[in-house]
């Protein structure tokens, strides 16, 4: 059985052709002798191009096909000239997208990320659905991933936080790209009236430019952010021009970061960021990949709430924190006071940065290695440093400059409980009973 | 300094060491890239005419640096070290920049055994554990190939036992 998605496409082709006739058409009458007989040359130029491109889309999408096959596996048989095929497996689910870019969302259609732990390229997009196809695949994802009937449905969804549009622009102008940005806008102003040369001048279009654009890409990103909890998971919602809808099931945060910059202390907002096992760096290079952020910006007491939702017991406890000795200013002279390791029996938990303040969280069970790790200066002072390992991502666990014994007690107590974690690890298809998840063969009975 | 070396001990159990062939191999790298530079620097020396103490520094130099590197390696080699508990490997290295890494069977995605043409040559072979994480840098150099192919069948065996989903 694979679902078949041949009306969608032709809507998209009418629009592009329509539109690029029109260009076409009215781009002649706009006057001047050489230029008018060049204009209609470049249009359909791009006429051309528009409807190979077209065609080419057309193609693939249609030599593409999905399906759910016997074991309840997501496969998807795609290419013109070289065909691949692709099995996802979907115990090991991490997050299923939904993305509208600006203009498949004028016509009503969208495309469906679904990604998978693995390194490298780990995932398919379903490209060219309609809005109905890409809900209810994401909903068929979802419900066959939780190990529920096919055909459970959308499952209900409670908004947690939205993000105010004020609070996005306030933040995004605090940040530390912006002010250094204005720091260095105002010493050029400033050499150029003193000096009365404008060349300078020109170096604005950097120290200003880029910090705004920076700021406006991430505006419309984030923009009208909702995160939102359901039994599939968790919601996150946010776009202007494009919007995104990422769904992570349950049990699939690897580690979770609560950023501080120093702009943002007097209004008591964080940034809060996570690590999937999805595809290492894909979130660099694809804009439109998620990008790790699970909320933008928000108020402590918010975050706090929210990290208690992910990780349960860890946003709302206070940590017995092993901070590091005095002497460890010799070695980290800004943010000594700041650095610090904690182990309780859910997670590690590390915290360091001055300027911008970063708690980091992994939850035993998903923690890869530990590292502890000492430079000749740090054993001239009896210092060590560790790191959790974990899944590639945006979060880094490290608590640098401590006491190398408690260093290494925190290393040892890590690697403790993070066996007893493993152990006691829950189900990968979180919905059903778990004497069948035993019968996995990603879940062997542990002893 | 003995206060501090045992931070970086096993828990319970001695080291295991490696091959001290490892030495020799990274000592014919060594000699395979220092000797031609040294050559080249006399040589250059000589030719431009220079006072004829410039050469000799250059070699005395070189052959100081040598020295030092041959002495550092034999230390370096001497510092490896890994250990098989229960439930994780613990792999350790380094003398100014020291490093143990504690990696749990259960989170082990897979293991290679990888040997250069030296490395061949002498018998000697690496041992390396990946997981899902691409920071976890465990790394056991010059094991004898039958030492190293017995731990990467009790690692993939007791790994399979103990794996866990991510």
């Amino acid at each position: 059985m694979w679902v078949s998605v041949l009306r969608s496409i032709p809507v998209l082709l009418g629009v592009l052709v329509v539109f690029a006739v029109q260009v076409g058409g009215n781009l002649p009458g706009v006057g001047g002798s050489g230029l008018s007989r060049l204009l209609p040359v470049g249009a359909g130029l791009l006429l051309v191009g528009l409807v190979l491109s077209a065609l080419g889309s057309y193609l693939s999408w249609s030599r593409r096909e999905y399906w759910f096959d016997e074991s309840g596996d997501l496969r998807v048989d795609s290419g013109v000239l070289t065909r691949q095929q692709r099995r996802l497996a979907l115990s090991r689910l991490q997050s299923v997208d939904v993305h509208q870019p600006l203009l498949a969302r004028i016509v009503g259609m969208a495309e469906v990320r679904v990604e998978v732990a693995g390194a490298g390229d780990s995932r398919v997009v379903l490209q060219y659905l309609t809005e109905t196809e890409a809900r209810a695949l994401r909903a068929e994802v979802l419900a066959r991933a939780a190990g529920l009937r096919p055909d459970a449905g959308t499952a209900p969804e409670q908004v947690l936080v939205t993000v105010p549009t004020r609070d996005l622009v306030v933040s995004l102008l605090l940040s530390s790209t912006t002010l250094v940005g204005a720091l260095a806008t105002a010493a050029i102003v400033t050499a150029a009236v003193m000096s009365e040369g404008a060349v300078g001048l020109l170096g604005l279009l950097l120290t200003g430019g880029l910090p705004l654009l920076a700021a406006f890409n991430q505006f419309v990103r984030f923009f009208g952010f909702t995160l939102a909890e359901s039994p599939d998971g968790l919601r996150l919602r946010s776009g202007l021009t494009s919007t995104r809808t990422q769904t992570v099931p349950p049990g699939r945060v690897h580690a979770i970061e609560v950023t501080e910059p120093v702009l943002w202390r007097r209004l008591g907002w964080v940034r809060v960021q996570l690590t999937l096992a999805g595809s290492p760096g894909s979130s660099d290079q694809d804009e439109n990949a998620t990008s790790g952020v699970l909320l933008p910006v928000a108020p402590v007491a918010v975050a706090r709430a929210v990290v208690d939702r992910v990780l349960p017991g860890v946003g709302s406890r206070e940590f017995a924190w092993e901070s590091a000795p005095a002497r460890a200013r010799q070695r980290a002279p800004i943010q000594w006071r700041e650095l610090g390791v904690a182990v309780n029996p859910d997670v590690v938990a590390t915290r360091r940065g001055r300027l911008v303040r970063r708690l980091a969280v992994v939850p035993h069970a998903r923690t890869q290695s530990v590292h502890l790790t000492q430079g000749p200066w740090e054993r001239l002072l009896g210092l060590a440093s560790l790191r959790v390992d974990t899944a590639p991502g945006p979060v880094s666990v490290v608590g640098l400059r401590l006491d190398a014994r408690a260093a290494r007690r925190a290393v040892d107590e890590a690697a403790t409980q993070a066996r007893r974690a493993r152990a006691a690890s829950g189900p990968q298809r979180w919905m059903s009973p778990t004497s069948q998840v035993d019968a996995l063969p990603q879940e062997p009975p542990t002893g | 300094m003995n206060e501090m070396d045992d931070v970086f001990a096993p828990a319970t159990q001695q080291w295991v060491p490696v091959s001290a062939k490892l030495a020799l191999a990274r000592r014919l790298v060594l000699l395979v890239v220092l000797l031609p530079l040294a050559v080249v620097g006399v040589v250059v020396a000589l030719v431009a005419g220079v006072p004829g103490w410039v050469p000799a520094a250059v070699a005395v130099v070189a052959l100081g640096v040598g020295v030092w590197l041959w002495w550092l390696i034999g230390r370096r080699v001497r510092s490896y070290g890994y250990s098989e508990r229960a439930d994780d490997l613990l792999v350790t290295s380094g003398i100014l920049f020291r490093r143990l890494v504690v990696v749990p069977y259960g989170r082990m995605q897979l293991v290679d055994v990888v040997a250069g043409p030296i490395d061949r040559a002498l018998g000697i072979t690496t041992v390396q554990l990946h997981t899902a994480a691409a920071t976890t840098d465990a790394a056991i150099p010059g094991l004898p190939p039958d030492e190293a192919a017995a731990l990467r069948d009790r690692l993939a065996a007791v790994g399979e036992q103990r794996s866990a989903g991510l």
